[in-house]
This record gives C-alpha cells, structure tokens and sequence, in this order.
C-alpha cells in the first residue's frame, strides 16, 4: 500500500497536468502521469547533484516550475492558436473513449494479477542492492553526500556513472516512510515499470482506435486489442525473468525506450503522441547508460519521421528542426551524463584494452544475443513479412509509420550494445552470462509489441465482414505541428482533401 | 486471382498473425504466471523475507554501532563488501584505504557457517549488539 500511495501522491499527482498536456483527455494519462512525475524527480536529482539542495525541495520546485509552464500554456494558447489545427485529429469517440478506459482497467488488471503478486515477497538481490538502492540512498542524503560518494572509490561497484530515474522515485519514498523498509526500493521500481509497460499497452489500444477510425469499429479486433494491450504488460515482465521483480532496472529503460518507439514512430503523427514519446524517450534516457543511447537513436529517428528528408525549404532550418527534436527531449539525460563527467566519475566499462580479440568478443556477443532473441525475433520477422504483404494498405490508411522506423531503432539499439561488448575490455563471457539476458530486453519487448501490433491490424482483417477498401492515394498530410510547409488556413475543407489527394505518396 | 479469393487469402494470413501473436505472447505470460507462482509460493516468500529482514537488522546495526559521519573500512571482500558499503550508505563514509577510516567494519558468519551466501539462523535479530540471525556485525575503533 506504501508505494501505491508514494506513487499516487509523490509521482501521479505532480505529474497530473503535464500528462495531460501532452496526451490530452486520453485514458494513457493513468500510466503517463506517474511517469511523468518520476521524470521530474529524475531532473530534480540532476539538479541536486549539480547545483545543490536536496531531494524534496528540488522536486517541488521542478514540479511546480513544469505545472505553472503547463498552466500558463493552457491558459495563452487558446489566444496564440486560435481553433483547432488543419488535420488535428477528430476527438475520440464516446466509443472510443470507452474502449480505452477498458483498456486501462485489463492492463491493471493483468498485471497486478501476474507480476505485481510478486511485490508481497521481499525479493532484493544483484543490482537492485549494491547499485539501485545504494544510489537511492546517496540520493536521500542530499547534495554533499550524493556528489562525495559518487566520487568516492569506494562506490565504483556501484556503477556510479548510472543516471537517475529509478533512484530519484525510490528516494522520494524514503523520504515519505524514512529508511525502515528497504524493500520500498524494488516496490517502487516495480511499480513505476508497470507504469511504463501501461503507456506501452495504451499505444496499443490507440492503434486499435486509429485502425478502427476509418472504417467503423469492429468490436472483436477491439477486444483483441484490448487483451493485447494486458497481455503486453506481462510479457515485459516475462521477458526479464526474474531481475524486474529484484529491483532491477533493464526493464524500466526497456519499457519507456518501447513506449518511445510506439508512440512516436508507430502512431499517427500528431502533436500528443510526439509529446507522449518525447516524454518515454526522456525517461529512458535518465534510466540507465543503455537507455540514454537507444533514446538517442529513437528520437533521431522521430525527428526524421516529422520532419522527413523530402521536405521541400531552407536545410539548414530543417536540420536545426531536427537537431531541436532530438536535443531538447534528450536534454536532461544529456546534462546528467555531463555533470556525472564533469565531476570525474566515469563508467567501468572501456578502462582498459581486453586481451580477448575482437574477433573472438563478437562471436561470443552474438552467440550471447542470439540465445535470448531466438524466440521474439523470427516470430516477428514472420509476422511481419506476413503482415506487410497483406495488411500494408490497411497499415497505411490507419496511418500507421512504416514498421522500419521500429526495427531500425531494434537493430540500432543491439548495434549499439554488441560494440560495447565487443570494445569493452571485462572478459567477455563472464560478462554476457551477467548482463546479456538484461540487455535484450528492450529488443525483446519491442518486437513482441510489433507482433501485438500487426495482431491488433490483423483482427480487423479476421472480424471484419465487409471488403477491405481500396489504398488512398496518398498519406495524409502530417499536422500542423509536423508540417513545416506553409499551410493555408483558410482553405476549404473539400478542397483541402483534394489537395491532400493529388499529392503523390512518399 | 479473383477478388473473392483475394479476401479469403488476407483473412487466412490475418487469422495466422492472430494465431502466432497468440502463441507467442501467451508463451510469454505462462513464463510469467510460472515465475510469480514459484516467488510466491510460501517456502520461498518466508525465505526471502527471512534474508531482506536479515539485511535491514545489518543496516541497523551500523547505524547503532557506528557514529554518523564516521569514515568506516569494511575488511571483507567480494559480495560481502558490496553489501555492507550499501548499508553504510549515506550514514558512514566507506574507506578503501584502512589508514583513512576511523572504525573497522567486519561482516561475520555464525559458527561454523560460511559467508557467502549468507548464513540464516532463527537466532532472534538484535541489532545494537549487532546480532543478525545468522551475521555478526564487528566493529572496532582505529
């Protein structure tokens, strides 16, 4: 009950508003709010390592800094934006509506039926001591205490170059019930990872409700949807074994890097998903070092996504445009990996030279990979050869991104970490046997969610009684938000969609 | 191919991705329903909660042992270390250098056990005498 209440009170709440300026009156805000609150408490760690002060009077001022930001946005943009933007998407049906408040209900349901059982058991052990909770406590201590001890020899089996995130939230909780109980620290990771796996579920029921959007609901692909969106949420947790329920925090990186992909590069572009995915990436990005990474690859490749390299106008603009989408979400995880390099405290892993070949590292990683991938990766590969030769046109004419986008960021992510393993210098095997089945979570979460993903498309094709309609033309122009091109207003709308029509497809 | 047979291939290719995404995903969640039922299950439940309630009496025996503040040198190595540098944390400061440190911290099993995985005993915890069911916690001024 402590760490809901921590949760509810310490993280939802402060996270209420920014949530729902960036997903709108979206049942996603149930799960967006916590996480958007253990964002915050991960800037305010940043800024008391780095400026100073403590955990708690930090946090209220970031709090309230983002919630007054979010208040006066409200409040003046009605004025500066006048009505609703050329192609905003239609507001959610009543119909709609429902399905995801249900949605939310089996999501919670799934998984304080499976994975959050666990949280009655003690269970701390392997990273979630000498690292999590070493960290969390460093946080509770303040300024002095966090930037000496990270600094201090005697901690560097702590890896103390970690970002913050899981830290600040178990920190936050030590604050409210003090030190008496040190299983907090793995309730609280737990709790804020099945916060991020129901941002991943949502993303999945709003796939469904975009596939539904153009052709009518068709209420067993919903409720496929729906048991989709529950299940996905266990599976992240499956696919962890037991380190998400110790204390570990590979699956917390894992899950917002996921809900990242999901909402910025599967969804229809629109300014609430992109927000939604700018918050998941920046979350991900103060998880762990693997996470600062993929969320770099992820948001590079959402900037190219909204703003594409086919856009006619200046370059320079549009490479600065796409500069400001990558940096500015990236940001805080940016500035933690600075101030930890700044004050001298540098990661384990690339000390010094491996007597291992590379050639002899890199047959290892892939073994290592292969062992934890070979399951997720040709059922998703299957699916998706099957998936795009007959559901691309329904794919499209959802609006949905071209699955690229969220291989490239699982390929990219696993590049990334087969070259830290084949140029670390820790011996290779030992080191796979202890880290390789946490560092392909992601890529294993996220290609169970490409297979949800098609599942959701592909029941529409299975319930549905009418023929499937003809391809559009053309996709329809990205909004306001993610077209740079002048957009012209005063158009009417009949003429506006025969624009939209003549414009050849991309 | 006719229209007709057209549908009926895309509805049997969407009824086999339904089918596949089924399996795998169901795999999944017996995976996880497998490994929640074997952490819950009693004997297992009161073992760890046995450990973590072992772990917070060390945490508090430093904490009645020890001065805050004080710099501290913990004499094990391996696993050991790792954990009493964590439970330490933040109220002593860990040497690595034993001339630094003003206390000597020492991790100590029962009689006759090793101590590493850490032994458990029903002994009642006592942690101002730094007993731990099963650990001692030395400490001795420098």
């Amino acid at each position: 009950m402590r760490p809901l209440v921590v949760l509810v009170v310490g993280l939802a709440l402060p996270g209420l508003l920014p949530a729902l300026a960036a997903a709108g009156w979206s049942a996603v805000v149930v799960f967006l709010a916590p996480v958007t609150g253990a964002l915050m408490a991960a800037v305010a760690v940043a800024i008391e390592l780095g400026l100073g002060g403590s955990l708690v009077p930090d946090y209220l001022a970031v709090a309230a800094t983002v919630n007054i930001a979010v208040i006066a946005w409200w409040v003046t943009a009605p004025r500066v934006g006048g009505a609703r933007p050329r192609n905003a998407p239609a507001p959610p049906t009543l119909g709609a509506w429902a399905w995801s408040v249900l949605g939310v209900a089996v999501v919670a349901a799934c998984l304080a039926a499976v994975p959050l059982r666990s949280l009655r058991v003690a269970l701390l052990t392997g990273d979630g001591n000498p690292i999590w909770l070493t960290h969390a406590l460093l946080v509770y201590g303040g300024h002095h205490e966090m930037l000496t001890s990270l600094q201090n020899p005697a901690y560097v089996i702590s890896n103390p170059d970690y970002p913050p995130l899981v830290s600040a939230a178990t920190a936050l909780a030590f604050k409210f019930y003090g030190l008496g109980n040190l299983h907090l620290s793995v309730q609280m990771t737990v709790l804020v990872t099945a916060c991020a796996l129901g941002v991943v579920a949502m993303g999945i029921v709003a796939v469904s409700d975009v596939a539904a959007a153009g052709s009518g609901a068709c209420w067993p692909a919903r409720v496929v949807a729906v048991a989709a969106a529950g299940v996905i949420g266990v599976v992240g947790f499956a696919v962890s074994g037991g380190f998400a329920i110790e204390g570990y925090a590979d699956l917390v990186w894992a899950a917002f890097a996921v809900g990242a992909v999901l909402w910025g590069l599967v969804l229809p572009r629109s300014p609430r998903a992109l927000a939604v995915a700018w918050i998941c990436a920046a979350a991900a990005s103060l998880t762990k070092n693997e996470g600062l990474t993929t969320a770099l690859i992820i948001l590079a490749a959402i900037a190219l996504r909204y703003r594409p390299l086919s856009l006619p106008g200046p370059k320079a603009r549009l490479w600065a445009e796409r500069a400001v989408f990558v940096l500015v979400p990236a940001l805080p995880g940016l500035a933690y990996a600075g101030i930890i390099r700044l004050i001298g405290v540098h990661d384990a892993f690339f000390n010094a030279g491996s007597p291992e070949s590379r050639l002899t590292r890199a047959g290892a990683t892939v073994a290592g990979m292969a062992k934890y991938l070979h399951v997720a990766g040709p059922l998703a590969l299957g699916v998706l050869l099957v998936g795009c030769w007959f559901l691309r046109a329904d794919r499209q004419r959802a609006g949905l991104a071209n699955p690229a986008w969220l291989w490239i960021c699982c390929l990219g992510s696993l590049a990334i970490i087969f070259c830290t393993y084949v140029f670390g210098d820790l011996e290779i095997h030992g080191w796979l046997a202890n880290s390789v089945n946490r560092t392909t979570i992601f890529a294993q979460l996220l290609l169970y969610t490409e297979v949800a993903i098609w599942a959701v498309m592909a029941a529409r094709g299975v319930f549905s009684r009418a023929p499937a309609e003809p391809p559009p033309v053309s996709e329809p122009l990205p909004e306001v938000l993610d077209d740079p091109r002048p957009a012209s207003p005063a158009l009417p709308s009949r003429l506006s969609a025969a624009r939209d029509a003549a414009r050849p497809s991309r | 191919m006719s229209g007709r047979s057209e549908r009926a291939g895309k509805r049997i290719a969407c009824a086999a991705i339904v089918a596949a995404a089924a399996v795998g995903l169901g795999l999944s969640v017996h995976h996880d329903v497998q490994l929640t039922d074997y952490v819950t299950a009693p004997k297992f439940a009161a073992g760890a909660n046995l450990q973590l309630r072992q772990a917070e009496c060390v945490f508090d025996a430093i904490r009645q042992n020890v001065p805050e503040g004080a710099t501290v040198y913990i004499a094990n190595h391996g696993q050991p270390l790792d954990h009493m540098v964590e439970w330490s944390t933040p109220w002593a400061v860990p040497e690595t250098d034993i001339a630094d440190a003003q206390y000597r911290l020492t991790l100590a099993p029962a009689h006759g056990h090793r101590l590493f995985p850490f032994p458990l005993t029903k002994a009642a915890p006592d942690p101002a005498k730094g007993l731990c069911a099963g650990l001692t916690v030395e400490v001795s001024r420098l």
